[in-house]
Order: C-alpha cells, then sequence, then structure tokens
C-alpha cells in the first residue's frame, strides 16, 4: 500500500526570459516547496493508494481528481462532486476546505498506464494555476532488474524500455496567474498564454537537469537522453487547456498506449507516428529508438551528414553539434560559434510542432522545447523515475 | 423495405436562453408556428431509406441552404425544376454558396433527396456563408439506425451500427458540441457586419446548452428553443453510447468524467468488423470541427460523474464556473 501526502501551495515561476509568475502547485512534503508539474506519482498495479491532501491556500477548497482511475473512495464512500448551499458545482470530488483543510482520496489502480491527476475544483482556474501532475502506474509484474519484465504494460506487450521520460506539457497566460496573486478578477475570455512548458519550464530550462538550484518550483527536467538502439519510453500527458503536437524532431516514434491503456485490444494498434498531438487531458506511451542517419552498432559511421543548417550553427552563435560525424568524438565548428557539445553526443530537437509555441513571449527559441540527446555511453542511472 | 422519410424544415428566428444571456439565432423549425430549435430537428432513418428535406425560408433576408456532410449522391429541386445533382453555385466567378440555395423572396421552398446508405450519425448545415449561419445555429443531426434496430429477433437490434461492430447499447445520447460569440449573433441578427476575425465564444454548448441547463430533461418547458438535454442517468453495467458531433468552428476535447470509454466509430464509420477490431479506450476525446466520435461508456462502479470539456476555460459562462460544455453523468448500482 502506498501513501502520498501533497501540500498545496503557492509560489513563483521563473521563466527564461525573466518573468516571475504567481502559481499553486502541490508540494511533497510540509516543508517543501510548491511546484509544477506535481510530484511524479509512481504507484503499482492492483496495490491501494492512499493520497493525503493538505491545503494551506486560504480562500480556496483544492480537490484532486485522477481521469481513468475510479472508484475513487473518502472515508470509505464513493468520492462525490461538490456543491455549494445554493447548488452550484465547486468541486468534481470532495476537497480540503481552504486554510489547512484536510481530505484523502483512496483507490486502487486497476491497470498499469500513464495517468494524470489534478485539481477538480474550480479548474477553469486551478488547473492553469498548476495544480496538475501526473501518475504513472508499473505493471503488477514490473521488475526493472529483468528486461522482459522492465514493461510499460506488462510481460509480453512489446512495451519493454531501457528508460523512461515523463514530459507534461501546459501552458501559462502570466496576467491571469498574477490576477489571481493580486485578488483580483480571472476574465477567462482573456486567456492568452504567452509560455508553453514542459514539465512547468520554459525553453531552454527544460535541457536543465533535475532540481537545478536556481528553479526551486519547476523541479523536473525534459532532456530525453539515451544510446543507440535502446528503447526509450516517453510519456506525454497533457496537462494544460489547449492541445499539442510533440514530436522527436527529423524521427519517429511508436505509439504503444494511450491514456493510460494499451494499443492492443482485438487488433495491435501501435504503430509508427512522427507527430503526437497531445490533447487536453490525454496521455501518450511512446517507445523511441535512435538508429538514426545509418547508424547501427556494427556500422558507427553515420551515411548520412546532417546539413549545418540542421545543427544550430548559425545566427544564434551556438551548437549543440559536436563537430564530428562520428558518434563519441569532437570536431571543429566554425569560428567564433560556441558548442555546448560535452563529449561527441548527438542533439535533436523535441519540440510542439506549433511553432509559436517555442517561444517565450514572442521570443524563439524557447517554450514547449526540449532537445535529445543520445551519447556513445551513458549511466544507467539517466531516465529513472523514483 | 426502404421508406422515404420526409421533413420539412423552416429557417426561422428565435431567442437562445443561456445561463446570464438570452441571445438571438438562426435555427430550423419544423413547421411554420413552431419555435426553432437549436440544434435542428433530428432526423431519424433506417440505412436505405431515402431522406426528402423540404427547406423553407420566410423569416431571413439572406439565402439558404442545407449541405450532409457524409452522404453521396444528394440531389435537389425546386418547384419549376427537376431533379438535379447539387453543386456549388457561383455569381461573376464567385463562389456564393457551397450548394444550392433557397434566394428570400423567390421559390417557396427547395428540397434535397439522397439515401441513407449507411447507418451513423450526421451533420446536416447550412451549406451558404457558412461562417455566419453554422454560428447563428443552422445546424442538425441525422441518425441512420441499421436494419432491424427496432426487431429483437434481428442481430442488429439496438446497435449503432449493427451486428458485430461493438456498438450495441443500452442507453443513447446525442451529444452536439458548440460553441456561441453572443456579440456575433447580436451583429449578424441585427443586419449589421460582423468581422470573423473577431469571433471570441464566451458560452460553450452541448445540444445547445450551456451547464447546468445540460443537467434539465428534454423538452424544459423554460428552454424551448433548445429542446434537448444531454445529463445521463445509468445502471452500473449499462452499456452508454455518447454519440459526439462537433458542430462548431472550434476543436473541442471532451473528458469522460474521469472513466475510460471505448471509441467504437469515427465520422460515422465503425471501427470494428467481424474480421478486425480497431476499438480502442480513451478517458478523454478530441473532436475537430465537424467530426464525430462515439464512444460507449460501460460503468462497473456507482458514481456522480461530469461529462465535460476538458479545456477547463470552456466549463464556465462567460468567466463563471460553472458553466459551459459539461453535463452530469450519475451511475448507481
Amino acid at each position: 500500500m502506498a501513501t502520498i501526502d501533497l501540500w498545496v501551495k503557492d509560489g513563483y515561476l521563473s521563466t527564461p526570459d525573466g518573468n516571475s509568475i504567481y502559481f499553486w502547485g502541490f508540494s511533497a512534503s510540509p516543508d517543501g516547496r510548491a511546484q509544477v508539474p506535481g510530484p511524479h506519482l509512481v504507484v503499482r498495479q492492483g496495490e491501494q493508494v492512499t493520497v493525503n491532501l493538505m491545503n494551506t491556500l486560504p480562500l480556496e477548497p483544492v480537490s484532486i481528481v485522477f481521469p481513468g482511475q475510479w472508484p475513487v473512495s473518502v472515508d470509505g464512500r464513493l468520492a462525490r462532486p461538490q456543491y455549494d448551499q445554493a447548488g452550484n458545482l465547486v468541486s468534481f470530488a470532495d476537497h480540503a476546505p481552504p486554510d489547512r483543510g484536510v481530505i484523502s482520496y483512496t483507490f486502487t489502480p486497476e491497470r498499469p498506464g500513464t495517468f494524470l491527476y489534478e485539481s477538480g475544483t474550480h479548474p477553469h482556474k486551478q488547473v492553469p494555476m498548476g495544480l496538475y501532475g501526473a501518475l504513472v502506474v508499473r505493471p503488477a509484474d514490473y521488475d526493472p532488474g529483468d528486461p522482459a519484465h522492465k514493461t510499460a504494460y506488462g510481460f509480453g506487450t512489446d512495451t519493454e524500455f531501457d528508460r523512461e521520460y515523463l514530459l507534461i506539457t501546459g501552458e501559462i497566460d502570466p496576467e491571469l496567474n498574477n490576477a489571481v496573486g493580486e485578488g483580483r478578477p480571472y476574465p477567462v475570455p482573456r486567456f492568452r498564454p504567452r509560455y508553453w512548458t514542459l514539465n512547468g519550464r520554459c525553453a531552454p530550462d527544460t535541457m536543465l537537469p533535475d532540481r537545478v538550484p536556481h528553479l526551486p518550483h519547476q523541479p523536473y527536467g525534459s532532456m530525453v537522453m539515451g544510446q543507440p538502439g535502446e528503447k526509450i519510453l516517453i510519456r506525454l500527458a497533457g496537462a494544460g487547456v489547449d492541445n499539442h503536437p510533440v514530436h522527436p524532431h527529423g524521427n519517429h516514434v511508436r505509439v504503444v498506449g494511450a491514456d493510460g491503456r494499451l494499443l492492443r485490444g482485438g487488433t495491435d494498434l501501435s504503430g509508427r507516428r512522427f507527430t503526437v498531438l497531445v490533447g487536453a487531458g490525454q496521455t501518450w506511451d511512446l517507445v523511441f529508438s535512435w538508429t538514426g542517419l545509418g547508424f547501427t552498432p556494427e556500422n558507427p559511421i553515420p551515411t548520412v551528414l546532417p546539413n549545418r543548417r540542421n545543427l544550430g550553427v548559425g545566427d544564434a552563435g551556438w551548437t549543440m553539434w559536436s563537430g564530428s560525424p562520428y558518434l563519441g568524438q569532437k570536431g571543429d565548428i566554425p569560428v567564433g560559434v560556441v558548442s555546448f557539445n560535452e563529449f561527441g553526443e548527438y542533439y535533436f530537437m523535441l519540440h510542439a510542432h506549433e511553432e509559436h509555441k517555442i517561444t517565450n513571449w514572442g521570443e524563439f527559441p524557447g517554450g514547449m522545447m526540449s532537445m535529445v540527446a543520445i551519447y556513445p555511453s551513458l549511466s544507467p542511472a539517466v531516465g529513472t523515475l523514483p | 423495405m426502404p421508406a422515404l422519410v420526409r421533413k420539412d424544415l423552416w429557417v426561422r428566428r428565435g431567442l437562445l436562453k443561456l445561463p446570464g444571456a438570452q441571445v438571438p439565432f438562426w435555427g430550423f423549425a419544423p413547421s411554420p408556428s413552431a419555435p426553432p430549435v437549436l440544434p435542428g430537428p433530428v432526423i431519424t432513418a433506417t440505412a436505405g431509406d431515402v431522406i426528402l428535406v423540404t427547406l423553407r425560408n420566410t423569416e431571413l433576408p439572406v439565402p439558404v441552404s442545407l449541405m450532409f456532410p457524409g452522404q453521396t449522391q444528394v440531389l435537389t429541386r425546386r418547384p419549376a425544376t427537376r431533379w438535379k445533382p447539387v453543386s456549388p453555385r457561383y455569381e461573376a466567378g464567385r463562389m456564393v454558396s457551397l450548394t444550392d440555395a433557397l434566394d428570400p423572396g423567390t421559390d417557396d421552398w427547395i428540397r434535397y433527396q439522397f439515401r441513407a446508405g449507411k447507418p451513423g450519425v450526421y451533420l446536416y448545415q447550412s451549406g451558404t456563408n457558412p461562417g455566419v449561419q453554422v454560428q447563428m445555429g443552422l445546424y442538425g443531426l441525422i441518425v441512420v439506425r441499421p436494419l432491424g434496430f427496432e426487431r429483437p429477433s434481428s442481430p442488429n437490434y439496438r446497435t449503432a451500427y449493427g451486428a458485430r461492430t461493438g456498438t450495441g447499447f443500452d442507453i443513447e445520447k446525442l451529444l452536439v458540441l458548440g460553441e456561441v460569440d453572443t456579440a456575433m449573433h447580436a451583429r449578424v441578427a441585427a443586419g449589421a457586419e460582423f468581422n470573423i476575425l473577431d469571433f471570441a465564444p464566451e458560452y460553450w454548448v452541448i445540444n445547445g446548452r450551456s451547464y447546468p441547463d445540460t443537467d434539465r430533461p428534454d423538452y424544459d418547458a423554460t428552454l424551448p428553443h433548445q429542446p434537448l438535454g444531454s445529463a445521463v442517468a445509468a445502471k452500473t453495467g449499462q452499456r452508454i453510447l455518447l454519440r459526439l458531433v462537433n458542430a462548431g468552428f472550434l476543436n473541442h476535447t471532451v473528458t469522460l468524467g474521469g472513466l475510460h470509454g471505448r471509441v467504437v466509430a469515427e465520422d460515422a464509420f465503425p471501427l470494428a468488423s467481424s474480421e478486425l477490431d480497431t476499438t480502442y479506450e480513451k478517458t478523454a476525446v478530441t473532436l475537430g470541427a465537424g467530426q464525430s466520435v462515439e464512444v460507449i461508456v460501460t460503468p462497473g462502479h456507482p458514481g456522480e460523474h461530469y461529462l465535460r470539456a476538458r479545456d477547463y476555460l470552456r466549463i464556465v459562462n462567460v468567466s463563471s464556473f460553472p458553466g459551459g460544455m459539461m453535463t452530469r453523468l450519475l451511475v448507481t448500482a
């Protein structure tokens, strides 16, 4: 049985263009900071989960709903919507009252997969304010020590993986968030997002490691790292209100799951895709394997050299390229260009394909963008969830 | 025996009742004295039937027409002409209608006819100046039943698409999605110009209603122009067929209240046959404008859920929660 404690708190998000935006988030401890997204929750199929919610917001009740998990119980009965005395709907589930109210949810995940959790109270405000996160349910037979049982959906489901990443999409209208912080009205029709986020961060912060000290409220990075030929499981979850087409640039993925369900009913519906539409409230499980540019373990020399214009060498004055066509080697780069390449790894973008979303308040590069990095060798500790 | 299904539709002006607003709209009425309704009257037929729709307009000073997305070989005629295939209309080289239209002050009526070849749920909508007229409310639904739908001995009995398509159901709900820009409605109804670039809806509707009105029963006396509710009451184990159709201009994501449902049909094509089952399960579905997605939810446990737009900025009326594109699903033991 797993017990998870979540505190609802407020704080300020940091964006790469220097903005500071009021938000509400979940924290994993009473002394911890609010964070976006909320803590990644990793549980096991068939094992009961209890989530205790402590609400420190002074004025707003808060609840959590777990789409795809039902029944959810509160105090030994089914969770149920909450209405005010006039009969107006307030919450989709029992809520923790404002100012240190507490509520406790219990459920048993019946099936493995990737799911969201989010506020069910005033969701037009609380979800864009940051009260969301993701829930990963391991299959009952999950065993990270056995490759055949290190899977997204269980033994024999063709969902084995070597590394895994959880990327949660969202968007922020700083005007609306700050209006909430200052107690001003929240004019929904004026919603105009200026920032598009992966795991609560905008590029280039998305490429920083987890838990960098200067982003105390945005602990999760979104850099996808692996070795050639590895199976990299990318769990995409759409926590925002908009739909976002996302893809690893120039590469295909194999879609194996949707909304926490293996895409194999009567028929195997898994298949290769260039881009998936991360719809609001929906999740996708993708298995990605880099064998690009003709690379095979037997033939480490790429057979097709990328065009320099695709390598980020140009006006930006910097590149992620190693300067060498050989994985694991570095070579010459043009004079005056700064290389952020560490030791001959190969980078390509992973980004929202609505290109205005890869900006920070209109400035490229930014927003919903990160990199996929293929290393000649990489510690097995990289690309793991708790 | 295939039947001839006749339907008369009058284009009329009406007043939508949305929470906190009365909004003029254009709608289809079943008779010249009946109120126009949103969505338009449901046309029900059996696969193989011929549907014959007679469209009349004595109120609006603009040409009007009907289009039938998903139907083939649609014919049209007027009082003085013979049947001919529908075709777009041009004036001075400029398209003025996507299909044959009825001009105000000319003929009494225009007719459209086609064979409803296969089962499913389909839109009908205006094909003339649709950027204005569809938003004003000129859309409705056609439900085509498989042969034997009402005959208990038939393998197609109470299925959406016939035997072996996995579409048998106990409860059926039509859910037509849309959005309403009140400023646009007011201007268009008054005959004023409206710049479609200013389109900014602030009401989000299921069957023409915004929550909490969605929760009211069908044919509620307080909503004469919006006769269809969308609340669902079911018992555990019942198969609830949700027939989602997006009649709006925007894409809408609908979440199934936290439950999983099985997607059984898209754009009136079933995803399963006796050879191949390509149905899949989702907690939410995204519908592009004009598309339909049909989902069967079979709740295993009791519970009170809200089917809702997952763009949570659309479960408000203007700015206030609760409202908008949301309706209740109540499951009892």
